[in-house]
Parts: C-alpha cells; sequence; structure tokens
C-alpha cells in the first residue's frame, strides 16, 4: 500500500501542509481527506510543501487541483514549496500548476 | 573416608575386600563400548540397576542439578519410578537428596521418618533406609545418587565406597553425553536461526556463509538478510560474546529485536540504540557487537552504522579494495555510550559489499592488521558464492578455527547482468507501489539518470493506473509490465486483456498527458483482447517528446 505523510503546522493565520512519501491512485483519497481535515480552521494563506514527497502521479495532482479550486473560491492564497530537483517538479511544471498558484523552490 | 551419620555408626571397614574389589571390577565393566551408543537416561538405568544387584538394595535413584532453579529433579529411579512421573524437584538443602548435595558427602539414614525426607514418596513406597552419596564433577555438585532398602540396613563403609565409585561413572557418562547432546542442539539451533536460504532479491546477488567452531562447539555469530514493506533491505551481521547453547539462545533473541526495531523505521543508527535499549534493560550480561546495513530501495547507496562490529569490504570494478570508512560505535550492552552514528556510502552497478566477523580476520597466531590485509586482498568484485568460497577456504578453513565464522557478500547488478523485467500484479491500485519499487531498482541497475527514473516511473505508473482503474470491471484482472535495455533506450510494455470501459481519453486525460510528456514514444493500442502501451525513452538524456 503506498503510504503519505500529511503534517500541518500554523503560523500566524498562514498554514503550512508538509506532504511525504508517495501519492498515487492507491491513497490519493486518503490524502484528500487528510488535507481537508488538516484545514478545518480558516487560515488566511495555505502553503504545501512537497519537498518530502517522493512520487506523484495524475491521482494526486487532481488531489492538489482540487485544493487549488477550493481555496480558490474561498480567495485563500495558495503556495506550492517544490525545489528544483525535487523528483514531483517535473510533474508539477507539466501539469500548468504554475497558472493557479504560486510554485517556489523554498518556503518564502 | 569422611560421611555424616544420622542414626547409627556403619559397619568397620571391609572385611570382605576380596569380594568388594569384585564387585568393583563388575562396576566398572559396565560404563565401556557396550553402553556407549545409547542415551543418557538409558544409560543411567542400566547403572543404576547394576548398583541395585550389587548393593542388594530396592530402589536406585539419580537427582540430576538444574542449575538455574537450584533443585535436583528424579531423572531415573529403579523402583520408585512415579517419582520420575512425577517430575519430582527436591530443593538444594531440603529433604535427603538436597541434603547430601549441600553437604558434598555421603549421608546415611537407618530409619526413614517424616523429620529426613521432604517428600513421602520416599515413606510411601516403605523405604526403611538411605545411602546417597553426591556426584561431584571438578568439586561442583551436579546431581545426587542414592539407595534405598525396604527392610532395615545398616550400610558399611564398602558400601558407601562402592556408590561412590558408580557415582564417578555416573557424572563422566552423564557429562561426556551432555555435553555432546548440548553441542549438537546448540548447532543445530543456530543453523535453524540462520537464513537458510538467503532472499532472491531482483538487481542484488547474495551469498553467506557459515563455519562454526571446531573445537569449542558454538558461537553467537549471526546474519541476516530482510526487506521491509518500504521497499529497504537490512543485511545485518553480528557476533554475541560467548559460546554454546547460551549464546545461540541470546542470538536468536537479538537477531528477532532487531528485525522488529528495523520494522519500525529510523536509520541503522536509531534502530542499533533501540536494540541496545532492549538489551541493557532484558539482557544485561549480553554484549554483541553488531553492523547493521540498511538498502535504499534503489540499492545505489546504503546506509551503515556499527556497534563495535569490523567494517565491511567495498569492491569496485577495477579499483583496489577498501576498508568502508564506518565510524565504529560501542557495542550492543555497553551502557553509558554516547549517540550512536550512522554512514551513508553510494554503491554503483558492479560494486561489492563483504560483511564479516572476526573469526574471519582474527585467527590464531596473526595480529588484526594482517588478517584484515589477507581479506582485503582477496575480496574483489564478481560472483559472490565464489567469493565467499574462496575466503573461507584460505582464511578460515586452513586448521580448526578456534572461533566461528561469518562472511556475508552482496554485489549489485550491472546493466550486463540485468535481463528484462517482468511483473504480472493484480490490477489493484495497492499493485502501483510494488510496480514502482521493481522498476526504480531495475532503472537504477541499468544505470538510467535521475530524470528518466522520475519520467519512466510517472508514464509508466500512469499507464499501469490506467489499466487498473478501466480495463477490468467488478472481477479483476492483471496488468502486466516488460522492461527491457535498447540501448541506448527503456522499453516499457504495459499490458491489460481488460474490455470492460473505453480505456483512455486520449485528448482529456491529464494522465495521458502526463504519460506523454515523460517519455520520447508512446504507443497505445486497444484491441479487442485488451489494451497494449509501449513506451519508449532514453536512458540517459532527457526526453524530447
Amino acid at each position: 500500500m503506498t503510504t503519505a505523510g500529511v503534517d500541518s503546522s500554523a503560523d500566524d493565520g498562514a498554514m503550512c501542509i508538509r506532504l511525504s512519501g508517495e501519492i498515487d491512485l492507491a491513497n490519493a483519497a486518503t490524502v484528500e481527506d487528510q488535507i481537508r481535515a488538516a484545514l478545518s480552521s480558516q487560515p488566511s494563506a495555505v502553503s504545501v510543501d512537497l519537498t518530502d514527497l517522493t512520487y506523484l502521479d495524475s491521482a494526486g495532482m487532481r488531489v492538489l487541483y482540487a485544493l487549488a479550486s477550493r481555496l480558490h473560491a474561498l480567495r485563500i492564497v495558495l503556495e506550492l514549496i517544490v525545489p528544483f530537483d525535487s523528483p514531483t517538479r517535473r510533474l508539477i511544471e507539466l501539469s500548468g500548476f504554475e497558472s493557479i498558484a504560486t510554485v517556489r523552490p523554498v518556503r518564502s | 573416608m569422611r560421611y555424616a551419620l544420622l542414626v547409627a555408626m556403619p559397619g568397620g571397614p571391609g572385611d570382605a575386600s576380596t569380594a568388594a574389589d569384585e564387585r568393583l571390577r563388575r562396576i566398572e565393566s559396565m560404563t565401556d563400548a557396550a553402553l556407549a551408543h545409547v542415551d543418557v537416561e538409558a544409560l543411567l538405568a542400566e547403572l543404576l540397576d547394576r548398583v541395585r544387584e550389587l548393593l542388594g538394595v530396592d530402589t536406585a535413584t539419580v537427582l540430576l542439578l538444574d542449575a538455574s532453579s537450584q533443585e535436583l529433579v528424579v531423572t531415573v529411579a529403579l523402583g520408585l519410578e512415579s517419582a520420575v512421573r512425577q517430575g519430582i524437584r527436591i530443593p538444594m538443602g531440603k529433604g535427603f537428596a538436597g541434603r547430601v548435595a549441600t553437604e558434598q558427602q555421603p549421608v546415611i539414614i537407618e530409619q526413614v521418618d517424616q523429620a529426613n525426607v521432604l517428600y513421602s514418596v520416599l515413606a510411601e513406597h516403605g523405604i526403611c533406609s538411605l545411602l546417597g552419596v553426591p556426584l561431584l564433577s571438578s568439586d561442583t555438585v551436579i546431581g545426587v545418587v542414592h539407595v534405598g532398602t525396604l527392610v532395615p540396613r545398616r550400610f558399611s563403609d564398602d558400601d558407601v565406597r562402592l556408590l561412590q565409585i558408580a557415582a564417578e561413572r555416573i557424572v563422566l557418562a552423564t557429562q561426556s553425553r551432555r555435553t555432546a547432546v548440548e553441542r549438537a542442539a546448540a548447532a543445530m539451533f543456530q543453523r535453524s536461526l540462520l537464513p537458510a536460504r538467503l532472499p532472491v532479491v531482483p538487481g542484488l546477488e547474495l551469498a553467506a556463509h557459515y563455519v562454526p567452531a571446531g573445537r569449542d562447539g558454538v558461537g553467537g555469530d549471526w546474519y541476516d538478510v530482510f526487506t521491509l514493506a518500504s521497499g529497504w533491505l537490512c543485511i545485518v551481521i553480528g557476533d554475541v560474546v560467548g559460546r554454546g547453547l547460551v549464546a545461540a539462545d541470546v542470538m536468536g533473541r537479538l537477531r528477532n529485536a532487531l528485525r522488529c526495531y528495523a520494522l519500525l523505521g529510523g536509520d541503522p543508527a536509531e534502530v542499533l540504540g533501540r536494540l541496545d535499549q532492549q538489551v541493557q534493560h532484558f539482557e544485561p550480561e549480553t554484549m554483541a557487537t553488531v553492523l547493521l546495513a540498511m538498502f535504499e530501495p534503489s540499492f545505489a547507496r546504503l546506509h551503515l552504522s556499527s556497534a563495535g562490529h569490523p567494517p565491511p569490504l567495498l569492491a569496485l570494478p577495477d579499483q583496489p579494495t577498501v576498508l568502508l570508512d564506518v565510524p565504529c560505535d560501542y557495542p550492543v550492552g555497553v551502557s553509558g555510550g554516547l549517540r550512536r552514528r550512522a554512514t551513508a556510502i553510494t554503491l554503483p552497478p558492479g560494486g561489492l559489499i563483504c560483511f564479516y566477523t572476526d573469526g574471519v580476520v582474527d585467527n590464531r597466531g596473526v595480529s588484526l592488521d594482517v588478517g584484515l590485509e589477507r581479506l582485503r586482498k582477496l575480496v574483489e568484485t564478481g560472483p559472490v558464492d565464489a567469493l565467499c568460497r574462496k575466503v573461507v577456504a584460505q582464511l578460515v578453513d586452513a586448521e580448526l578455527p578456534g572461533d566461528d565464522a561469518a562472511i556475508l557478500a552482496v554485489r549489485r547488478q550491472d546493466s550486463g547482468d540485468m535481463g528484462p523485467l517482468d511483473l504480472v500484479l493484480p490490477a489493484l491500485p495497492w499493485s502501483l507501489r510494488d510496480i514502482r519499487l521493481a522498476v526504480r531498482r531495475w532503472l537504477s541497475a541499468v544505470g538510467a539518470s535521475p530524470r528518466a527514473v522520475a519520467d519512466l516511473l510517472v508514464a509508466i505508473g500512469e499507464a499501469c493506473s490506467n489499466a487498473i482503474e478501466h480495463a477490468y470491471g467488478p472481477g479483476g484482472g492483471s496488468v502486466t509490465l516488460h522492461l527491457e535495455l535498447q540501448s541506448p533506450d527503456v522499453l516499457a510494455t504495459i499490458h491489460d486483456t481488460g474490455r470492460w470501459r473505453v480505456p483512455y481519453r486520449e485528448d482529456g486525460g491529464r494522465g495521458t498527458l502526463f504519460m506523454r510528456d515523460c517519455c520520447d514514444d508512446l504507443r497505445i493500442d486497444h484491441g479487442p483482447t485488451g489494451t497494449n502501451v509501449v513506451i519508449r525513452r532514453r536512458l540517459r538524456a532527457a526526453a524530447t517528446a
């Protein structure tokens, strides 16, 4: 079974969600639930850190897209942290995620 | 001759010495060749039977000391068979046998009563008089032999002497037989704890040899190879201080504890730290050296931590073999140590790592440095089984090894060794992780660049996900993956036999888009018998698609 970690921390209204492990078809729904649970408070900005994520596929991208559109509707700013040498960097670039959220190599 | 007297002095010393000598000869004759092949209990029964006959007594009993509980266990009892069946155990110092063992000298009771025997068994059987002598092995009590009569009897000095000689024979017989049995049991036990067959791990070649010590029986060397659910591979080699069954027993517990702690995650230093805590808490008498190597799922890197164990050797093609620079921390079971350290090293395809215990390098009459240098010169990358056999033949087999010795070699296959990869897995989401694991290892062994690995993982992953999601109905099915090297390309074929749903949305599906972008060429064929996806990508350069 594919395993992923979802750890969240809040700092002055800004929320950071750190993803680790792998996300694919097998655990995408679980990861989505965990992210939703982590966002139960009302943040002003959300940053999703993919530094420790070693694999992501289209099922995982679907989760990130769903998150992006929900936050967009709530006017909450979203940024993605994806280092240049990260294994998921290429998929983020291919997916055109930069058109709907800020993608940075490190946390601002 | 000194012996305790409870009721009355026995008769004066031997007036019938010729008859006694004759009886002695008959006793001495009974432990020889004829009895060489029976087991200890049968041998004791035979001895006791003759003692009973020679002394003209009704019962004859041997109790052996269980050192761990300090109790005398009735082992063989003629005329008192129920005592054996009841598993009677007499504490040291208690009752008749306990007293013989504690005083370490003959004891005579002329009239048995409640006060001088502990258990009613003797009284129940109507035993009237008793003579017991300790079984002594180099001045240590290992048990008691006693004889009893149903009618009052005054045991003579000759009777005592005779029983003492029988006792010596009993000690000899049980000791030698026990040692042989323990040695055989320990050897069997240890063999059962070492992996009978190393796991088959695609991408790695593994071999190990264990040579038990020549003279002193079994030591506490062990090795272990196992994989974790995360795809990491663990190799353990260790040496428990001590010998015999006790060391083999401790080794078994350490082996299992280490497996459990590895399952909990963490780097090898953390795993050894947990093992150390366990040993210090539950096995305070134990000390062991252990080296733990954890291979990343790609096998391209490994992380090592050493608890006082000699460092492994690294052999690369066309390079001199070197001792790995692994910081040596204190052995497991030593308190007050500092934080344990872990080191990571890279293992390129074709590279070999050789693990060993000190029995390989620490031969008598040779310094450790010389032993290590001899081993270093022998170790080179190549077939692992041949290497282990060569090392054992040249460094261990030369004479009877004083210590046991273990060697384990692992070689990472290179592209020349790598045939195609074929996988058939159930078309279920949980198969995706196993597919990635196998693909990562295979690509890493054929020397794919990190970018090519990442791209192919996505392209193959998407193709498999499609088969899993769309090919089959509730009945399920399987997905087949074939990977082969067509230099300079990798060719991946993903096949399913499903026709349930329209499998691919060639235009809109993000997954198909990723597949296209992550390879140099993509072909998708839907047919009446299923779907075939062929992905081609350069092994090293960036994808051109």
